[in-house]
């Protein structure tokens, strides 16, 4: 075999691997086998700050429309009305007896 | 495709291209030393493509590091391609890297000045080539994404094998057949 025939056998060969590897990787970008996973913390903490949770609001939408009129502003420190069900204990006397007819 | 997928594609595709160049380079170097090969071609074109093979591993192997070192993923430095075991993560895996790439860098050099070289100092600083190759396939092993591929493992370890018997022969029975 001539010399330049191995080297265009050699060259081709060569390209050959090279477009196969490109179709390979390209169709297998990530790999979550790979036995090298460079560590992303660097990362993370450089898009942590950005993402800043939303403060909780102290104030509840009006659940019926006003109609013109404007609701005064609550006093810092004014409980919040809820319409959660709850149970709160009366300054009365316990019931000891109850009346049957 | 973004700029550093793109880079990660480069970086691995050129790091296959080089390894199966580098095969091509250390087969045709073996032919020049074993009688085995002889049906492929007389010595002469051999040499030649062996000298020639130099022109398609060194671009290829090059590409691999440079688009590692600029891939800010990979995270390796440009002294992380002369110090070995110097990376944050896989340190042995890639300072094995290192090490060929230092490996082949001084046979490639010593090979370019062999002129200026007394015979049995390059001969010795030549055959590091094998070391070479046996710390890239290890690299290759330790620290390839594709390696897990089927078809890319079963054809680098045939490559290795293939080279390793011719030189392991070469070395024990010296040129065979005679």
């Amino acid at each position: 075999m001539s010399s330049w025939m191995l080297k265009l056998g050699s060259v081709f060969t060569t390209l050959l691997v090279l477009a196969g590897s490109f179709g390979y990787t390209t169709s297998h970008l990530k790999n979550a086998r790979a036995p090298l996973q460079p560590p992303l913390a660097d990362k993370a903490v450089a898009v942590a700050p950005s993402a800043s949770p939303v403060a909780p609001t102290a104030t509840l939408p009006p659940l019926v429309p006003l109609r013109g009129r404007t609701r005064p502003p609550s006093a810092p420190g004014t409980p919040i009305p809820s319409l959660q069900p709850n149970v709160r204990s009366a300054d009365l006397p316990p019931i000891t007896f109850t009346h049957v007819s | 495709m973004d700029a550093q997928t793109l880079l990660w594609v480069v970086a691995r595709a050129t790091g296959l291209a080089s390894y199966a160049a580098i095969c091509i380079s250390i087969l045709s170097g073996l032919a020049l030393r074993t009688s085995v090969l002889d049906f492929l071609a007389k010595n002469r074109a051999m040499r030649s493509l062996h000298d020639f093979t130099a022109w398609i591993w060194i671009p290829l192997g090059a590409s691999h590091v440079a688009a590692l070192v600029l891939d800010t993923t990979a995270r390796i430095a440009p002294q992380d391609l002369i110090v070995p075991f110097r990376t944050d993560y896989g340190q042995l895996a890639i300072g094995i890297g290192t090490l060929s790439l230092d490996l082949f860098a001084i046979v490639i050099v010593s090979s370019w000045l062999r002129r200026r070289l007394n015979d049995d100092l390059w001969r010795a600083l030549h055959r590091a080539s094998y070391l070479a190759f046996a710390l890239l396939f290890l690299h290759a092993f330790l620290s390839g994404t594709d390696f897990d591929s089927p078809v890319i493992s079963s054809i680098s370890w045939a490559a290795a094998a293939g080279l390793g018997i011719l030189a392991v022969s070469r070395v024990l029975w010296g040129r065979l057949p005679d």
